[in-house]
């Protein structure tokens, strides 16, 4: 009898958890009432203001950070979460165009190039309402290029050494003309001097530095607050922000490490953006209602060609570069992403300032395709589809990337469409970090095994600066971590050294017109489609804009409608 | 018994250091760490080299091994390459219980990374496991008593379409149906993602609430195969002499499953039971990653990625730690469950 007593109990126990549980979200009294009933309002002490809402969004958030202190986190879902909580002397705005922050005006450039200088705000000041002056920029800078810390990189910070006439004052005094300046510097960087440098005069190093998980003191319009390793992360409104005070309550960044997921999410309601959603899910998010914003990011998906050589006879042939160009029908891929992305060309599409105008895409002409194949001694002489030349060496081009399943199916239908012409295209994919993995570990795309390599990437973004096909940047033992996969060729070589060290940007513009030119017509790189920001919006959030460099420029202009 | 146990723990332990040794070296084809660390960054060889330096990863991996297994506070490290080395080393080692620091969040010891997320694997698993092995047995037991009826077949064809299909086509089918298109019809729904909503916080009905789809997930293929194995497990038994004769003497149907079948039968399931429950702690990958769950399944899974070797290396010593003592406790249930085995 005890024992039937205790069962019951038991269940009834569990059967109540499990319904105290279930059912929908609790409403606040304040949302929507039955038709034709009075507004329902929340009951208030006497006296006391009317309680609102609070305003809060859940950003969906496929990685989680390594890091909150930029310096030690190469991650974009990191250096783009940081707008939220720091500040930086300038941003860049939905036109992907800067323009001053922290600074009163954007800053001004020496005629030789060398020297950059900065006036700062004089209204700046940390969440805990420490002046934010210059001697915080020396700070940081000192940290950066402090060998007893352990930075993902130093660079660009060793191009140059800083000095600060006053507090409002920092200049920049570069070694030799460096023009990426304003794309590569500062950008979320800016560390607390009056929070680490006890941290760093105790520790000799700032590498365990609690606020570098956990900044709670900052210069952004939101201030950090919580971090669940794993779950999400919250910053509530900075109430000492410098700025417009931002109009939502908190921002709380959800870590969905699955796109169908992140999807799913954002279809129900319970995050409020999402990002670089599967482009397949699009036509289900209009259906919802909900607003999909693209913004150009200068990233771009394209095919590398390796030269080095190690690569085939075949992809070193200029005529089968030529043909592959012509035989792939890129305009059938952007359909497949919804016709939101559009075909590319070169590197720096997304910049067309520094595309030279005179440069016309490739067409899909398989005709054409196969007469370049035929010029080079590239003949089908044993009837089995895929041509051989003279020594009957078969026209095997092996191509591989990332295992995103938009690039693997990119590979299946360029693999049928270069077999049309008579090119056998092997495809391989691999986990990102085995992909790019160095050198010295045997890294396909580092050790040239692949004759073509396909990933997303972008130059200097504003900026048109890239190292990646510079001579000593190809890697071999002694420079197990050089980024050039790709060619050494002197002539491209001696032009990216030029650009960089440019002041003049109308000479500048002019020497990537003779650089995308080049590469254009040597076929050193082939744009499949960009690859831009896509944000997915519910409805109930305004005032938003995007840029493809700062994404969360002006969120302290989101709002919610209530 | 007390000896058993006693030379039980004691081969544990060159066991596991012959484990530790097989998973390090099997780690270092995981990629470089260092990779990837500057993302589009011009990194040049002299800053991958100072950081290698930092990172102790320009060491052998022996001398890798040895540091992880002792420490390196006993050796000076030549940080900033001048031939000398002059800084102290800070590690302990795992003997004397350091971890190590993880190599994707610097600075941050690994057994700290792994503590935050194993109580929410826990959490998620415990549960789980215990639904499943009361439906499985419920569900075993009432099959092979109702042998070959309209139950039975269901159940059968049941287990096989269950059992058939990959969780991660569960889950994102369940989230689909119970969380999205629930609401949008106006039904009472399930949440999408997470272990619980940030804007209401942990509470224990937002955390239940949660756990309801990864562990219905979960569930489907879990109970499918156990249930099928506890019904041949007692079918066998209920054939034996031994259960004839329990019911030849008048025991009811109840006395004769839970007193007589079920323990013989059990047996064989502790056994399985012993292997399945340490690999509770490494948790779920698939379910976490879709659920967006916190555990240690996606800990691991992400750190793997980046060739994080202290952290992988502290998840996989603790599960291995874990079987060595569920085997200890598996023999020892051996003993109690079936009176005839002795240890000395």
């Amino acid at each position: 009898m005890r024992k039937n007593l205790f069962r019951i109990a038991v269940f009834v126990a569990v059967v109540g958890l499990v319904l105290s549980a279930c059912g929908p979200k609790v409403v606040p009294a304040t949302e929507t009432a039955a038709p034709g009933s009075p507004e329902p309002t929340e009951t208030a002490a006497p006296g006391s203001p009317e309680p609102t809402e609070k305003k809060i969004i859940t950003i969906a958030w496929t990685q989680e950070p390594n890091s909150l202190n930029r310096s030690y986190s190469s991650m974009w879902y990191m250096s783009t979460l940081i707008q939220i909580y720091s500040c930086s002397p300038w941003q860049f705005d939905e036109n992907n165009e800067p323009y001053p922050y922290m600074v009163t005006e954007l800053p001004t450039v020496s005629d030789d190039g060398l020297v950059v200088t900065m006036h700062l705000r004089d209204d700046l000041v940390w969440s805990d309402g420490t002046p934010l002056t210059s001697e915080d920029f020396v700070f940081t800078y000192d940290m950066i290029t402090n060998p007893a810390n352990s930075v993902d990189s130093v660079y660009p910070y060793d191009k140059f050494t800083v000095s600060v006439p006053d507090a409002q004052t920092v200049v920049m005094n570069f070694t030799e003309v460096f023009t990426p300046w304003m794309a590569t510097l500062w950008s979320g960087t800016i560390m607390p001097k009056h929070i680490l440098q006890p941290v760093f005069d105790s520790e000799g190093t700032i590498d365990t530095a609690e606020w570098n998980l956990a900044p709670t003191v900052g210069c952004g319009p939101f201030n950090f607050t919580t971090w669940e390793s794993g779950s999400y992360m919250q910053f509530d409104r900075n109430e000492n922000y410098w700025g417009t005070l931002a109009k939502l309550d908190s921002v709380i960044f959800q870590f969905v490490p699955d796109d169908a997921a992140q999807t799913a999410a954002c279809l129900a309601g319970d995050a409020d953006v999402c990002c670089w959603p599967p482009y397949e899910d699009i036509p289900a998010f209009r259906d919802a209602g909900l607003t999909v914003a693209t913004e150009p990011s200068g990233y771009t998906e394209g095919w590398f060609f390796n030269l080095r050589e190690m690569a085939s006879p075949g992809i070193r042939d200029l005529n089968v570069r030529k043909a592959i160009a012509m035989a792939l029908d890129r305009e059938s891929n952007t359909d497949l992403r919804m016709n939101v992305v559009k075909v590319t060309e070169t590197f720096w599409d997304a910049l067309p300032a520094y595309v030279d105008p005179s440069i016309t895409p490739w067409p899909y002409d398989l005709e054409a395709a196969r007469q370049l194949l035929e010029q080079s001694g590239w003949i089908d002489r044993d009837g089995d589809g895929i041509r051989e030349d003279a020594n009957g060496n078969k026209l095997t081009i092996t191509q591989g990337n990332t295992n995103k399943t938009e690039r693997q199916n990119y590979q299946a239908l360029a693999q049928q469409q270069l077999l049309a012409v008579g090119i056998d295209l092997q495809t391989f994919s691999y986990e990102s970090n085995l992909f790019f993995d160095s050198f010295s570990a045997g890294g396909p795309a580092a050790t040239g095994t692949l004759d073509i390599m396909e990933w997303s990437d972008v130059p200097a973004f504003p900026d048109p600066d890239s190292s990646y096909w510079l001579c000593d940047q190809l890697p071999s033992d002694e420079n197990p971590y050089g980024l050039n996969y790709f060619v050494c060729d002197e002539t491209l070589d001696a032009l990216f050294k030029e650009q960089v060290n440019t002041v003049d940007p109308a000479v500048r513009a002019e020497i990537f017109h003779q650089i995308t030119k080049y590469m254009h017509d040597n076929v050193y790189y082939l744009g499949i489609w960009d690859d831009g920001d896509v944000w997915i919006v519910n409805p109930r959030l305004t005032g938003y804009k995007f840029s493809g460099v700062t994404p969360f420029f002006n969120i302290m202009e989101w709002d919610v409608i209530p | 018994m007390f000896r058993y146990v006693v030379r039980r723990l004691l081969q544990a332990i060159p066991l596991l250091l012959i484990i530790s040794i097989v998973i390090f070296a099997l780690l270092q084809g995981s990629g470089d760490p260092l990779a990837t660390l500057g993302g589009r960054r011009t990194v040049r060889p002299e800053e991958r080299e100072r950081l290698a330096r930092i990172l102790g990863l320009d060491k052998p991996i022996y001398i890798q091994y040895v540091y992880w297994l002792v420490g390196n506070d006993w050796v000076k490290i030549d940080v900033d390459n001048d031939g000398i080395p002059e800084t102290a080393g800070t590690r302990k080692g795992i003997l004397r219980g350091d971890f190590g620091t993880s190599l994707v969040t610097r600075g941050e010891p690994a057994i700290d990374i792994i503590l935050e997320r194993l109580p929410n694997t826990l959490i998620l698993m415990i549960p789980a496991e215990i639904f499943i092995l009361m439906t499985a047995l419920a569900i075993g037991i009432y099959s092979a008593m109702r042998q070959y009826s309209w139950i039975d077949q269901a159940v059968t064809a049941g287990s096989f379409i269950g059992y058939s299909m990959p969780i991660f086509f569960i889950a994102l089918a369940s989230m689909y149906l119970f969380a999205v298109n629930f609401r949008k019809w106006g039904l009472p729904y399930l949440p999408t993602v997470g272990m619980f909503d940030p804007k209401v916080g942990k509470t224990f009905s937002q955390v239940v609430i949660h756990l309801v789809l990864p562990i219905f997930s979960m569930s489907v293929v879990s109970i499918s195969g156990w249930s099928r194995y506890v019904r041949s497990q007692m079918l066998e038994v209920t054939s034996q002499d031994y259960i004839r004769t329990a019911y030849a003497k008048g025991l009811s149907e109840r006395k004769v499953l839970v007193r007589h079948a079920l323990k013989n039968a059990a047996i064989p399931m502790v056994t399985l039971l012993g292997i399945e429950i340490p690999f509770l702690l490494g948790g779920a990958v698939v379910t976490e990653t879709i659920f967006g769950w916190p555990g240690m399944g996606r800990l691991f899974f992400d750190h793997l990625t980046r060739s994080d070797t202290p952290v992988v290396m502290g998840i996989l010593m603790l599960i291995s730690f874990a079987v060595v003592i569920c085997q200890l406790i598996t023999d020892i249930v051996y003993g109690w469950l079936d009176p005839r085995i002795r240890y000395d």
